[in-house]
């Protein structure tokens, strides 16, 4: 039993954002890139790294339970469901819930971009999205830090949607993070986070070092959809 | 003295602009005059957390299951000694609850729960509803408000003695809140606001805003709570202190939570919140409590704290306010603003047309340029007869905001479309306007009353526009008499002497300024307003006579000018007239604009243009040879362009046909090069050919669309990705927007309607953005009804328009079924349309299963179906 992390708001400061990622998330295979577009997408990062706020909310609670199907957690009314979370779980002692979030500025910047400049909106959403992933990383690295001082180790971070974990659970999710109020993060009756540039993930704390820092293909739910496999890589690079 | 009584005080939507409170006695009736303490209590949650709440958990329900443990937490608050408890209902609206108990049930046990306590006032809690609303987040203001109008009447109902709304975020949930509060209950309405570290909520909104929207709508105390500790809350609420027109409270958090062995504990205790809270209020502050983190030890020490005061003094800014959610544009006694007149369809062809599309990209490039050229204001008026005005005003407010953070100044004379626009503007508008004429004053005023607007009195009544000063001003006075009467602040008065042309009468100048000088000085308090351009109707170059009318209509004390921010001209009298007032202090931003300015044409060497001397001449004529000889190089320069070496070779495929050097080729390579800015230039070199008479279609057919089919083969093979396809179709939009402003326009046929929408439930806009953006571009008129699109709204949309061609898309696995639920709508109502459907978790075998026509991979694919189906 750990001594708890609680974070009830972090900003983090990020430099950058590696340009090669934002021309992935543009469907770039080695085209022609012109001095112009990449100058473009050069100050697009710079603008976003400016409006965004990289910002992120953590909870560890202990792990009570995992069954075939589920696992709960001590103290808390979130139940994470599906047979890949519970796998994915099932050595786990506890567990470490965030949330980040760019904030709602970003979604401004994108609502004004699309009513004026659509190449700019795509541009801009792709570097948000980029942008938010590197905020998920700094919070999954509080984790981390959080299990190694507790001479633990972690799993790689898994979101509600990934496998067979439903959206269903965000509710919960950012209730027991009280995400809504640190952060400003809300749902939609379709259970999309607004501001859309938002991440929620569960970071598993193990008693011994856990294969790969990877998510993978095979139970992704959009597999049978996913157009940047075609092209022989993955959305993690 | 004047004396107007309007006959009627309620809204055209029947809502009571002049509201009785309810008051419990003669000590909250005190405190919301602003002259004694109220201490609330400290944090619900955390207690409850201490107490073995776990995480996640719904803290209201708790309220029936275990009355006792919450009439407990109350009564240790009411101890110490609060004497308002806050009831244990934060999240309970219906959407909050998930159906494990009704609002009504809630708020009647956590009222009795409160009374229990013996508490000497019981607030009822409301918190914001979870959702954003809309156009970031998907909520409506009205649903947002009828889960606000719930909790409303189950308290009053119940027994509450006060409102207290908290923990806002967003203004316009503040303001549904608020609205919901006025309209369903005669009891006070307390409103927080929650900021962030850098003083703005999430949402952008600022202390000032917040305290002069809310105070100005009804507000009986505006506030701080939550988010920060008291010594981060202190400088925000000095703030607010100035701006809000009712008594300020604070309830901060006892700093930041962290976890010790287990326990959530917060960083500050008792002695050092009430040193901050001490601070507060010696500026003034005089409702005070706590938010997260504090307990009954805080309030005991607060209780201490006010034991012997009395409420500090208060000096309120007098300057006419209007706000946007994040800007507020205050102008003081003796400045002058600008007011940007652009949005108005009134002569204005291009924005008549802009409005009976519905397409508005150039309604907000009018805004936008205003807003850079120095608009303090935007003036929004959608008043044509064959649009639906009150729909088109109020998606303008919306999509404004967008765009600009200027505060707006609502146009119209239809009393029902204002208070549409102003009911969901989150904000302080102005309205424009009212006028002497009873009828008028008694449709308008009670909506600018009852939803805290700024207003304008145009100077005219039954008998028309006086023609001299003094009729002018009487009808003003009326205006202003009504204004008193109806409890609407003279500052937000602003009164039109309106401008009439010259050229008819040449009295009438003197009749308008002499007008402003009386009104300015017979009914202190109250502005003017004018749009000066009528005054030189009838004559040429007007821009001259706007100018000097303008500078004399400052003198005479105009305060708010409505005009063409982006005439230079004007501007100048603007920018110079804030010097001569001393409003520009040490003239800093004068300077700093126009240090370089001259009216001698630009140079910096020599004075290019001077005509007074030979010498003069021949160096004119030099430069005007220089000037020919840049122009030439650039022409001929950009037939190259795609392959210099500024843009090597690795930019785009070098061009095949631009190097025959025709003008068509270059446009073609400039579509194909995505270079938007050259491309109007080029195409009118090709309309210009005098030799062989090229009309629009011809520019269409012929250069335009073979390059986007060129774009599109690239795309297809993979040689482009995006972001060149859609620089592409901007560069070919650019060449359509010249065609389409020319004569030619009504040469260019619309080669159909497409209606466009991401489905219920998705809040992806990004795809469905490039379709249109391609189509558009193709020729097609898209009609884009955006995202979280109802089924049967977008339904209705294509049998109004009998449109053949629909695009749905779908980035969510969980919003597939409402794409196949509109699909079948669609066949059901509108058998004749197709259907092409794309989206990240779409395929061909999928947009089957969905029983659409089409499946689209990509935007170039829509465009390809497209012009199957519609040619």
């Amino acid at each position: 039993m750990g001594a708890g992390l609680r974070i009830a708001r972090e900003t983090f400061r990020i430099a950058d954002v590696d340009r090669s990622e934002v021309l992935r998330y543009l469907g770039y295979h080695g085209q022609g890139l012109s001095n112009e577009l990449g100058d473009r997408i050069d100050d697009t990062v710079a603008h976003c790294l400016a409006v965004a706020r990289p910002r992120a909310t953590l909870a560890s609670f202990a792990v009570r339970a995992v069954t075939d199907d589920a696992v709960e957690l001590e103290a808390c009314t979130l139940r994470l469901t599906g047979h890949d979370i519970a796998a994915h779980l099932a050595d786990a002692r506890e567990v470490v819930l965030f949330a980040a979030t760019l904030g709602a500025d970003v979604d401004r910047e994108l609502r004004r971009l699309s009513l004026t400049d659509p190449l700019g909106q795509v541009v801009f959403d792709s570097v948000a999205t980029a942008l938010v992933e590197r905020a998920a990383d700094a919070a999954e690295a509080r984790a981390r830090a959080y299990a190694a001082s507790q001479g633990a180790f972690t799993s790689w971070r898994f979101s509600p949607g990934y496998g067979d974990l439903p959206l269903d659970v965000q509710s919960s999710f950012l209730a027991v993070l009280d995400a809504t109020r640190q952060l400003g993060i809300t749902l939609t009756p379709s259970n999309l986070m607004v501001p859309t540039k938002s991440v929620t993930a569960i970071v598993g704390i193990h008693p011994s070092p856990q294969p790969g820092l990877e998510s993978s293909c095979s139970i992704c739910a959009l597999a049978d959809f996913c157009t940047i496999r075609q092209t022989g890589r993955t959305c993690r690079g | 003295m004047v004396s107007y009584a309007p006959v009627s005080t309620t809204t055209p939507l029947g809502h009571e602009a002049k509201r009785t409170l309810r008051i419990r006695d003669q000590h909250l009736a005190r405190v919301l005059a602003g002259e004694e303490f109220l201490l609330f209590d400290g944090a619900m949650g955390t207690q409850l957390q201490e107490r073995g709440l776990a995480a996640g958990e719904i803290p209201e329900l708790l309220c029936l299951t275990n009355p006792t443990q919450i009439t407990e937490i109350h009564a240790a608050y009411v101890a110490a000694g609060s004497e308002v408890v806050t009831t244990n209902t934060f999240g309970a609206n219906r959407s909050k609850l998930q159906g494990n108990a009704t609002v009504e049930q809630i708020f009647t046990a956590a009222i009795g729960c409160a009374r229990a306590s013996g508490t000497r006032y019981v607030a009822a809690d409301i918190g914001p509803t979870g959702a954003l609303l809309q156009p970031m987040g998907t909520l409506s203001f009205d649903d947002a408000y009828d889960l606000f109008a719930e909790q409303v009447r189950a308290a009053d109902a119940a027994g509450a003695d006060l409102f207290i709304i908290e923990t806002m975020a967003d203004l316009a949930e503040a303001k549904a809140a608020l609205l919901a509060v006025k309209e369903n209950s005669d009891l006070p309405a307390f409103v927080t606001m929650t900021f962030d570290e850098d003083g703005r909520t999430f949402l952008g909104t600022t202390p000032e805003v917040a305290a002069v929207t809310l105070s100005a709508l009804g507000a009986n105390v505006v506030g701080i709570n939550c988010s920060l500790g008291p010594a981060d809350v202190a400088p925000l609420v000095l703030r607010m202190l100035p701006w809000a027109s009712c008594p300020v409270m604070v309830q901060a958090n006892a700093g930041l939570p962290h976890v010790e062995d287990g326990r959530t504990l917060y960083s500050i205790g008792p002695d050092e919140y009430c040193a901050a809270v001490t601070g507060m209020l010696d500026a003034g502050v005089t409702v005070v409590g706590g938010c997260c983190g504090t307990s009954p030890a805080f309030i005991a020490g607060e209780k201490a704290l006010l034991a012997g005061r009395t409420p500090a003094p208060r000096t309120l800014r007098e300057d006419f306010t209007v706000t946007s959610a994040q800007q507020l544009t205050a102008i003081p006694t003796g400045h002058v603003g600008v007011i940007g007149e652009r949005i108005n369809p009134t002569g204005k062809k291009r924005l008549k047309e802009a409005l009976r599309s519905g397409n508005h990209d150039y309604v907000m490039s009018e805004a936008i340029d205003q807003t850079a050229a120095g608009a303090q204001i935007l003036d929004v008026n959608a008043g044509l007869p064959e649009i639906d005005e009150q729909a088109t005003l109020v998606r303008l407010v919306s999509e404004l905001q967008g765009v600009s953070t200027l505060p707006l100044q609502i146009d119209s004379s239809d009393p029902l479309a204002v208070e549409a626009a102003v009911r969901l503007y989150p904000g302080k508008p102005i309205i424009n306007s009212t006028n002497g004429k009873q009828e008028v004053l008694d449709a308008v005023l009670p909506i600018a009353k009852h939803y805290g607007c700024a207003i304008v009195g145009l100077t005219l009544d039954e008998d028309g526009i006086p023609a001299t000063a003094e009729g002018r001003l009487s009808v003003a006075r009326r205006i202003v008499a009504a204004c008193d009467e109806m409890g609407i602040p003279r500052q937000d008065v602003v009164i039109d002497c309106l401008a009439m042309a010259a050229s008819t009468d040449q009295r009438a100048p003197r009749a308008i300024l002499d007008g402003i000088a009386a009104v300015k000085r017979e009914l202190p308090g109250v502005r003017c307003v004018l749009g000066v351009s009528n005054i030189s109707f009838g004559l040429p170059f007007r821009p001259l006579v706007n100018a000097t009318f303008l500078a004399a209509s400052f003198a005479a004390g105009l305060d708010l000018a409505i005009v063409n921010p982006m005439n230079e001209r004007l501007m100048d009298v603007v920018n110079s007239w804030r010097v001569l007032s001393g409003e520009d202090e040490s003239a800093q931003q004068y300077v700093a604009a126009y240090a370089s300015r001259s009216d001698a044409p630009a140079g910096p060497v020599r004075p290019a243009f001077d005509t007074s001397t030979p010498e003069g001449i021949a160096a004119t004529l030099g430069s005007v040879a220089d000037t020919l000889q840049q122009i030439a190089a650039g022409m001929g320069s950009g037939q190259v362009t795609a392959s210099t070496a500024k843009a090597p070779a690795a930019d785009v495929a070098p061009a095949e046909a631009g190097n025959d050097g025709s003008p068509e080729g270059k446009v073609r390579d400039l579509v194909l090069a995505g270079r938007k800015d050259p491309v109007p230039d080029a195409v009118r070199v090709i309309l210009a050919d005098t030799d062989a008479t090229h009309d629009a279609m011809y520019v269409i057919n012929q250069v335009l669309i073979p390059a986007l089919d060129e774009v599109g083969a690239r795309f297809e093979k993979g040689t482009f990705f995006l972001p060149q396809l859609m620089a592409s179709a901007e560069a070919a939009k650019a060449g359509f927007s010249v065609l389409r402003e020319g004569d030619e326009a009504s040469d260019v046929p619309s080669k159909g309607k497409i209606a466009l929408a991401t489905v219920k439930g998705d809040i992806h806009d990004i795809g469905k953005n490039i379709v249109r953006m391609l189509l558009e571009n193709y020729g097609y008129d898209v009609i884009d009804l955006g995202r979280d699109v109802d089924p049967q709204a977008f339904t209705d949309c294509v049998v109004e328009n009998h449109i053949e061609l629909a695009g749905l898309s779908a980035l969510m696995t969980t919003t597939v079924p409402a794409m196949a639920e509109t699909i079948e709508l669609l066949h059901d109502q509108a058998p004749w349309c197709k259907v092409i459907v794309g989206g990240a978790v779409l395929n061909p075998e999928y947009a089957q299963m969905v029983g659409a026509d089409y499946y689209a991979k990509d935007a170039n694919e829509s465009a390809r179906i497209a012009g199957e189906v519609l040619g």
